[in-house]
């Protein structure tokens, strides 16, 4: 178990369109996001995922189990190659190609950011099966200029990532970019 | 040299005060990353400087606003927004701030930096925010020359010191030992 009160008052004292990593173990990774989902839901958010380790389906279920408004909410799911395109009703999920399809996560992303007009979060779960899929120097170069993105549009951003598997120099050159790391 | 971060105001009092040292590369902590530019920043202009701050990491509108939040005038500083053009943004035009084609050109780059720092007066800073985030969008060579460039450029002047930052864990790359060879001082800066 998390201590989620711990994560709420650290996520309390960040201001809006501030971008923070939180680092974790594998055991706590989907903990962590729920509970965070949940504090931007509560915090009325509109909260734009990038989805890069489960299916859009299964994580709408798991939001909906765990009270999260799913009404303010765009998921880019890379999981499942549009095997949901059909299936799924909810007009606010995007299917890409995959965790590695950059322009196209990238374009997604810029015109979900244009299109929510409250304030918004991009959440990224997770670094690690980014890095998977892309080569490090390649992944770093994208994800600064993701963060770059987010700051002119002012939109807050969370970034989670497994804190020993992590490849040493891309956290590094993600965590320089952040504004707070935040360790569970 | 190794200090931590209290002893940093006390250290580079000492540097500016000798005028021996031109360029400076700052080790810092990823953890507190911002918090030391920052607090380098403030020093800098404590001590009379105005400068150039090349900001690579963050697009001017952020950094401008976190330095603004931290007391520092702004318009002693003339940023040149890297972040902006190489994330091929959309620049709005402003009287503090450079914009610089998307093609992040060392040439064009040096040319802008040396021309605001010609508008300046008294002693000035050029402030890098990170050379290995500048790497990410050029090839190592490029982020070379651009650090050896500026270096060998403030030589020798005594109004003018180089301020190069780099992620401590990143430090080990050989282009940053290449750039910590030709720099007249290193600090490793711990929290």
């Amino acid at each position: 178990m998390i201590d989620t009160k711990n994560l709420a008052k650290e996520l309390n004292n960040l201001e809006e369109g501030a971008i923070f990593l939180i680092e974790t173990d594998a055991s706590k990774l989907l903990e962590v996001h729920l509970a965070a989902m949940k504090w931007f839901s509560e915090k009325k958010y509109t909260q734009i995922v990038l989805s890069t380790s489960r299916p859009c389906k299964n994580l709408l279920s798991l939001y909906k189990e765990n009270g999260i408004d799913t009404s303010k909410l765009m998921i880019l799911c890379t999981c499942c190659q549009g095997k949901e395109n059909n299936k799924q009703k909810n007009s606010n999920v995007i299917h890409l190609p995959s965790q590695s399809a950059l322009i196209d996560i990238a374009m997604s992303l810029s015109y979900c950011m244009e299109r929510a007009k409250d304030k918004k979060i991009v959440f990224i779960d997770s670094i690690n099966t980014m890095l998977i899929h892309n080569k490090p120097d390649v992944l770093a170069k994208f994800i600064h200029s993701i963060l770059t993105k987010m700051r002119i549009n002012n939109v807050s951003g969370l970034l989670i990532s497994l804190e020993i598997e992590t490849d040493k120099e891309l956290r590094a050159e993600i965590a320089q970019l952040c504004d707070k790391i935040i360790k569970i | 040299m190794s200090v931590i971060m209290e002893k940093l105001e006390s250290t580079l009092n000492t540097i500016l005060k000798k005028n021996e040292v031109n360029s400076i590369m700052l080790e810092l902590d990823t953890e507190s990353y911002l918090e030391t530019n920052i607090k380098t920043v403030k020093l800098l202009q404590k001590k009379g400087l105005s400068g150039v701050y090349v900001s690579i990491q963050r697009p001017f509108k952020n950094i401008s606003s976190l330095l603004k939040k931290q007391g520092i005038e702004s318009n002693k500083i003339i940023f040149i927004d890297v972040a902006s053009a190489v994330s091929k943004e959309t620049q709005e035009k402003c009287k503090e701030c450079v914009h610089i084609s998307p093609e992040l050109d060392v040439d064009e780059l040096v040319k802008a930096i040396y021309t605001s720092i010609e508008k300046m007066k008294g002693k000035k800073f050029i402030f890098i925010d990170s050379l290995t985030t500048f790497a990410l969008h050029k090839p190592i060579s490029e982020t070379f020359r651009f650090s050896e460039f500026l270096m060998r450029q403030v030589k020798g002047k005594k109004d003018i010191v180089l301020i190069l930052n780099v992620a401590k864990d990143l430090s080990h790359k050989k282009f940053i030992q290449d750039v910590v060879l030709h720099a007249d001082k290193t600090i490793e800066v711990k929290v």
